[in-house]
C-alpha cells in the first residue's frame, strides 16, 4: 500500500493543486457574489429584492451535480461552451454565493441598529455608514459560519471529477481504476480531505469563535 | 418539447426511485441517530468519542468519496455490493452521521432545570427522556429535520454514479441519447425543486402544529 503510495503521490499532489485553485476561484466568486445578493436583498428595492431572493432560494434548492451539468452540458447546447474548470467554478461560485449571501445578510441585520441610525444622525451618508460602521461589526460575526462554509465547497469540488476536471478525486478514481487497488487509492484521497476538514472546521472556527468571544 | 414528453415518464420513475431511498435511509438514519445521539451524550467517553470520530468522519469527507469507498473501495476486500445495497448502506452510513448531530443537539438545547425539577420529582432517567426531554427538544428539531431530508434528497444525485436508475440517471440517458442535455438537465432540475418545495412545505406545517404545543 506505501509502495503505491508513493508511486501515485505526484499525481494526487496535482490533483491537490487543482482542488485548491477550484476552491480558490470558485470561493471569490461566491463571496462577491454572495455579498452583492445580500445587499440587493437589504437595499429594500421591490424588483432588487424579489429577483434576488427567488436566485437564493431556487438554486439553494437544487442538488450541486444537477447545477453543474447545466452549466457544462445544456449551456454548451445553447451554444455556450465552458470547459469543465469554468462550468464548476460559475456553478460552484453560484450556489455557494447563495450560502453566503444569507450569512452576510443575517451578519448585517445582526448589527444593532441604533448603530447605523446614530452614524446616519451625524451625517454620514449610506454608503460610508456601511462601510465604516455596519460591516467592521459584521465581519468577526461572518467568519466561523464561512469558514464552515468553505470546508463544505471544498468537499464539494469533488463532484467536478464528473465534468472531466482533474482535482483530487479525479486522481483518486483514475488511480482507482489503474491498480485495482480502490480502497487503498480512495483512502489516500480521503485523508487529504479530512485534513482539510480538520484545519478549517475544527482549528480554524474554534480559533474565530475565541476572538469573537474575546472581543465580546 | 417532443423530448420532454418522451422522457417526462422515466424522469418520474427515476423521481419516484429517489425519493422512496431518501424515505428509507432517512427513517433507519434517524432511527441510528437518536441511538447515536445517546450514546454520545451519556455512554461515556470510550462509546462517546467513538460516535464523535465517526459523525467528524462522516462530515468529513466527501459525499461521492464516501459512496465510492463503498461501491468500489470494499471489492478490494472481495465485497461486491450491488448499485441499490451501496447506495442505501452510503445514505444511512451519511444520515446517520448527521443525524445523530441534530438529535444531540436538540437534545442539549432542552434547559438543563427541565432535567433537574423531573429528576427531583423523582421521575426516572428513561421517564425524564420520554416525557420531558424528547416532547421538547422535538419541536426545536423540526426546521433540522426537514433540512436533513432535503440533504439526503440532493445526496441521491450521487447514486447515478455507481448505476442506480435515480432521475439523474435517466436524464443522463435521455442526454446522451437524443444529444439533447438542455431540456432533460432542465427537467431533473425542477424534479428536484418540486420534491425539495413538497418536503419545505411539510416541514412548516409540521412546525406550525408542533408550535401549537409550545
Amino acid at each position: 500500500m506505501i509502495a503505491l503510495w508513493r508511486q501515485y503521490l505526484p499525481q494526487f499532489f496535482q490533483g491537490v493543486g487543482v482542488t485548491l485553485e477550484l476552491t480558490a476561484l470558485s470561493l471569490l466568486v461566491a463571496l462577491l457574489f454572495g455579498f452583492l445578493l445580500a445587499l440587493a436583498r437589504l437595499s429594500g428595492w421591490r424588483g432588487l429584492v424579489l429577483g434576488a431572493t427567488v436566485y437564493t432560494e431556487v438554486i439553494r434548492a437544487i442538488p450541486v451535480l444537477v447545477l453543474l451539468f447545466l452549466a457544462y452540458y445544456s449551456l454548451a447546447q445553447a451554444g455556450i461552451k465552458l470547459s469543465g474548470m469554468t462550468a464548476a467554478v460559475v456553478t460552484l461560485g453560484g450556489f455557494y454565493a447563495t450560502l453566503y449571501g444569507e450569512i452576510f445578510r443575517g451578519a448585517i441585520l445582526g448589527v444593532d441598529r441604533g448603530q447605523s441610525e446614530a452614524a446616519l444622525a451625524l451625517g454620514m451618508n449610506r454608503r460610508t455608514v456601511m462601510r465604516k460602521i455596519v460591516l467592521p461589526q459584521a465581519f468577526f460575526t461572518i467568519l466561523p459560519p464561512a469558514t464552515n462554509q468553505l470546508s463544505n465547497l471544498i468537499k464539494d469540488t469533488s463532484l467536478v471529477f464528473t465534468v472531466g476536471v482533474t482535482d483530487l478525486m479525479f486522481q483518486a478514481y483514475a488511480a482507482s481504476s489503474a491498480t485495482f487497488q480502490p480502497m487503498d487509492m480512495l483512502l489516500l484521497a480521503g485523508i487529504v480531505y479530512f485534513v482539510f476538514y480538520l484545519v478549517l472546521s475544527k482549528f480554524l472556527t474554534r480559533w474565530e469563535l475565541n476572538v469573537q468571544r474575546r472581543r465580546g | 418539447m417532443h423530448v420532454a414528453s418522451l422522457y417526462a415518464s422515466a424522469i418520474a420513475s427515476g423521481a419516484l426511485k429517489d425519493v422512496g431511498l431518501t424515505i428509507v435511509s432517512s427513517l433507519i438514519a434517524l432511527l441510528l441517530g437518536i441511538a447515536g445521539a445517546l450514546a454520545r451524550l451519556y455512554g461515556g467517553s470510550v462509546i462517546g468519542g467513538l460516535v464523535y470520530w465517526y459523525v467528524e468522519l462522516i462530515r468529513g469527507l466527501p459525499a461521492i468519496l464516501q459512496l465510492f469507498i463503498i461501491f468500489f473501495g470494499l471489492t478490494q476486500f472481495g465485497i461486491d455490493l450491488s448499485p441499490v445495497a451501496a447506495s442505501v448502506l452510503w445514505l444511512v452510513a451519511y444520515g446517520t452521521g448527521y443525524a445523530v448531530e441534530i438529535f444531540r443537539a436538540g437534545i442539549m438545547e432542552v434547559p438543563t432545570g427541565q432535567r433537574e425539577a423531573a429528576d427531583a420529582l423523582g421521575l426516572s432517567s428513561l421517564k425524564i427522556l420520554q416525557k420531558i426531554i424528547v416532547p421538547q427538544a422535538w419541536v426545536g428539531m423540526l426546521p433540522n429535520l426537514t433540512s436533513f431530508l432535503v440533504l439526503q434528497l440532493k445526496n441521491t444525485t450521487l447514486l447515478y454514479l455507481v448505476g442506480y436508475a435515480d432521475i439523474m440517471y435517466q436524464a443522463r440517458l435521455g442526454a446522451d441519447a437524443t444529444e439533447q442535455p438542455g431540456i432533460l438537465y432542465l427537467m431533473a432540475a425542477l424534479a428536484y425543486l418540486v420534491i425539495a418545495l413538497v418536503i419545505a412545505v411539510a416541514g412548516l406545517r409540521m412546525e406550525r402544529r408542533a408550535a401549537l404545543y409550545r
